[in-house]
């Protein structure tokens, strides 16, 4: 069975899952008292997301850039996380609620590099990974996340490649209005691999208008226009290193079954996240992608050094800014825990959407963090009846 | 065939975002309740921190108890048997006997976070929130 296919039903089985466990936690009973909370903070979320870029005429005078004519790009991937533990610790001393919480993650990603000189490649990436969330109830908070995944060209029988993004954050909230993050990642998104310090500052309430500076990650200016909308205008790198099938002998030096076609651009624009209901968010992205480059590394001539970014390349371009868009469509899952003005757990969920799945330079756009509406035009006797005991009336 | 579970697959997913924006935003009522009373309550930072997860867990519990009551009344009275009225009387007083209970556990928590005189003052903008959301479904309706 083709491996794409494979993670293709495994993640839509999982949604299935979660689907109907909440409708089985909704029967009726009358035969005891049951105080039953949700175990987990987070929700299950399955983001479906496509980008393209335009097609764009590669340097002529490159014998490689003349093979392969031109460049563009079609991409789509489909990513999860979904909480496997979540532990609550009350101190009644000192009246602090500290949680931790584990997430499974998995993504698939296809990526179709436009080449009019070439067949089309069908290049994928799919891993399963674990995050670590720890929120210490002070002011601290700690992020850990490790990102295994394989990359292959499906085109052709290739042999998978193995790698692993890692990112270890420590995020502190001095107010709601001011945080600081500290840390480290091991990152594919500037197309090769590297080792980056994290830096973060946020000014500004996550449910409010605010500015975050994540580097190397992102940076984002937020306005919630209201409880359904919000716009974004961000700089962001997105990249990868992908194994590229060589049957093409476009690596002529050698009779290598594959090669390293990495790439990256620094895509600025603006995105409207809606929010459409607690269980479906979708969003639009546009913007102008710069500084687009791509490289095609030699395996062989890489080994020798093999926890350093790849150095020996046989074919490298950077191209013209061109445009690019952006869709997703975000699907929750699940019953949670509540943590309105959490300012800790606002940073938990911020973290966990900063550090996207599977290093692809993604955001689900922070699905979780409630936006208070400015109006009660909505209020209806169904959505309070939890608030209401008959003997108001 | 693969082509055809996918879109199987897609259009259960479209599916269910339509039925959940069918069902309505109820998470965007307690969010202005929440912000109403963040606004009565004028907390400190230091309090604002450790306030609201006793508070939010107070509510979820509080919710959980009232649900399971309010599916458990589905059913109509005359169609049960002898046996489940019997359950369900006896549902009826544990649930309003638990609510005491979490109320009086977590005003006393709540208590010793941001002192006696802003527990009160939560108690009077729960009050002044009720009667809010009943005027509004009283002119809705109107």
């Amino acid at each position: 069975m083709n491996p794409g296919n494979y993670i293709f039903k495994v993640l839509m089985f999982i949604g299935t899952i979660f689907l109907f466990n909440t409708e089985i936690k909704a029967q009726a009973t009358y035969d005891s008292l049951k105080v039953k909370l949700p175990k987990h903070y987070f929700k299950t979320v399955i983001v479906v997301d496509a980008y393209n870029k335009a097609d764009q005429k590669l340097d002529t005078s490159d014998f490689l850039g003349k093979r392969l004519k031109t460049y563009g790009l079609k991409q789509f991937s489909l990513s999860f996380y979904t909480p496997l533990v979540s532990y609550t610790d009350v101190d009644t001393v000192k009246n602090i609620t500290k949680n931790t919480h584990i997430l499974l993650t998995g993504n698939y990603v296809r990526l179709r590099p436009v080449f009019d000189g070439i067949k089309q490649h069908n290049l994928v990436k799919m891993g399963f990974g674990l995050r670590f969330i720890f929120n210490s109830g002070k002011k601290g908070v700690w992020f850990v996340d490790t990102s295994p995944f394989i990359t292959r060209d499906v085109t052709y029988v290739s042999k998978g490649y193995f790698r692993m993004a890692s990112t270890i954050v420590y995020s502190h909230n001095v107010s709601e209005r001011f945080n600081w993050r500290i840390g480290a990642t091991k990152s594919f998104m500037w197309g090769n691999k590297n080792y980056w310090p994290f830096i973060g500052l946020r000014f500004g309430r996550l449910d409010k208008t605010h500015l975050s500076i994540q580097f190397p990650r992102s940076i984002n200016l937020n306005v919630p226009v209201g409880p359904k909308l919000t716009m974004s205008f961000y700089t962001k790198p997105q990249g990868g290193m992908y194994n590229f099938s060589n049957h093409d002998s476009l690596y002529y030096l050698s009779n290598a079954a594959t090669f390293n076609y990495t790439r990256y651009e620094l895509n600025s624009g603006f995105r409207a996240d809606v929010r459409a209901s607690d269980k479906f968010n979708f969003y639009v992205a546009a913007g102008i992608s710069s500084r687009n480059n791509i490289t095609f590394y030699s395996e062989k001539a890489n080994k020798a050094k093999p926890n350093l970014p790849y150095r020996t390349y046989f074919f490298t371009e950077t191209l013209e800014p061109t445009i690019f868009v952006n869709l997703g469509l975000v699907f929750k899952f699940g019953k949670t825990r509540t943590f309105y003005k959490d300012r800790n757990m606002y940073d938990v969920m911020d973290l966990n959407n900063t550090m996207d799945v599977g290093d692809n330079g993604g955001s689900a756009g922070n699905p979780q963090i409630p936006i208070t509406p400015k109006s009660k035009k909505e209020i209806n006797l169904q959505s309070v009846q939890d608030l209401i005991d008959y003997n108001d009336f | 065939m693969k082509s055809l579970f996918k879109i199987i697959i897609l259009c259960c997913l479209f599916l269910y975002s339509g039925y959940s924006i069918a069902q309505g935003d109820k998470d965007k009522v307690e969010a202005i309740r929440v912000s109403f009373i963040s606004e009565q309550l004028k907390l400190t930072t230091n309090e604002s921190e450790k306030f609201w997860p006793v508070y939010n867990e107070y509510n979820d519990k509080i919710k959980a108890v009232r649900k399971n009551l309010r599916q458990s009344f589905k059913k109509a009275p005359d169609e049960l048997t002898d046996k489940d009225a019997e359950d369900l009387y006896q549902l009826d007083l544990k649930s309003k006997q638990a609510e005491a209970e979490l109320y009086k556990q977590y005003r006393e928590k709540i208590k010793a976070i941001i002192g006696a005189r802003k527990t009160v003052k939560l108690r009077a903008a729960e009050e002044e929130f009720k009667r809010k959301v009943m005027d509004a479904i009283k002119d809705k309706n109107d």
